[in-house]
């Protein structure tokens, strides 16, 4: 485990500029606070702070359609609410953009009211057919990177699942 | 006011180089009928997701006007997607919702609260600039050149009849994702 949350914001909005990523729609978790922020601050992306995260799902989506990358960020909780729209870009569709997705209720949660959410996204993402990728260490981060180009290739969503150590490293975090 | 009247009146003032996305339903089957020679990407499902493609477009395309073309049907389903757009503020998205007050395409069953819903007021409570509410061709035909106008962000609603929208026959020669190549073709060969 290494960095904190300002540094390992730092890496992953490097990669989705490396990516190409130039819009991207957010809906706040505590863990994910440093990267919105980072966002939030990056002259080179367009940032959309939406009510529901099936909201960015659209924009994303809506911002393929018109030939820009985007990346939806979100916790695991909005690609549970976003079921529908995920699988209708993906499969009906065929728009390409990326998930960032906090991955709350797992190992490393100590609320819970955060395990269930831990407890199904992944075969929920697997009934659904999306592609996912965990990223465990900021180590690992390079996977944003690749995922964008996964996802442009497949004409479908990518999604990143994203722990705690990799967003905010030894940091300490609700 | 039929739809189909409501929908001409928009054909009628739109520039060639405006894009329309429209969301599904009757409103589609209006605009479709039209035979508009605007680029026009039609949402289909997933329901409810028409507003948020429109912004995600009209961010990607800040050099085309977006002209949202939506029923109340799918409006009513993710209504938080107003707050969305107003924050956001993009100045090349234009919105028209179609009110009928009903599910045409699913049996023309009533929306929840049908007749007693401002969206206008929904609208400027979520903070649009510029609203407007059309009631009959006159104020339509008013109200649509005041929209387009516009130096920005917009929503219009336009009252409109119910009038029966059955399912057509077949479900048409291309799917979903041959539109959208197609769409994404027209839209860079114009630039």
């Amino acid at each position: 485990m290494s960095g904190d949350g300002e540094a390992n914001a730092e890496r992953i909005v490097g990669g989705l500029l490396r990516a190409g990523v130039e819009i991207a729609a957010s809906l706040p978790d505590s863990w994910l606070s440093p990267l919105i922020e980072r966002i939030s601050n990056e002259p080179r992306i367009k940032h959309i702070r939406v009510t529901r995260e099936d909201d960015g799902v659209g924009i994303c989506a809506g911002a393929a359609l018109g030939g820009k990358r985007a990346v939806l960020v979100c916790q695991n909780a909005g690609l549970l609410l976003s079921a529908n729209a995920l699988a209708g870009y993906a499969h009906h569709h065929q728009l390409p953009f990326l998930v960032l997705a906090v991955y709350r209720g797992s190992y490393e949660d100590r609320f819970y009211y955060q395990m269930y959410k831990g407890q199904v996204t992944e075969p929920v993402l697997e009934a659904l057919r999306i592609p996912f990728h965990i990223v465990d260490r900021i180590e690992d981060v390079a996977i944003v990177e690749e995922a964008v180009r996964e996802a442009t290739l497949a004409r479908k969503p990518v999604v990143v699942l994203l722990r705690r150590a990799a967003l905010l490293g030894d940091a300490k975090a609700s | 006011m039929r739809r189909s009247v409501a929908a001409k009146l928009v054909r009628e003032r739109l520039d060639p180089k405006d894009v329309v996305l429209c969301g599904l339903g009757s409103t589609a089957r209006a605009w479709r009928e039209e035979k508009a020679p605007q680029a026009t990407y039609y949402a289909s499902d997933p329901m409810g997701m028409a507003p948020a493609l429109a912004l995600g477009l009209a961010l990607a395309r800040p050099d085309r006007r977006i002209v949202l073309l939506e029923g109340d049907g799918d409006l009513a389903m993710n209504l938080g997607a107003l707050i969305t757009i107003a924050g956001a503020a993009p100045a090349n998205l234009r919105l028209a919702v179609f009110i009928n007050d009903r599910y045409e395409t699913g049996g023309g069953q009533a929306l929840p609260n049908a007749g007693r819903i401002s969206y206008v007021t929904l609208a400027a409570g979520a903070g649009w600039p510029w609203t407007g509410e059309a009631h009959d061709e006159k104020q339509a035909a008013r109200l649509f050149s005041a929209l387009l106008d516009l130096p920005g962000l917009g929503l219009l609603a336009v009252h409109v009849d119910a009038e029966p929208s059955p399912y057509p026959p077949d479900a048409g020669p291309t799917s979903q994702a041959e539109d959208r190549a197609v769409f994404q073709r027209r839209l860079s060969d114009a630039d």
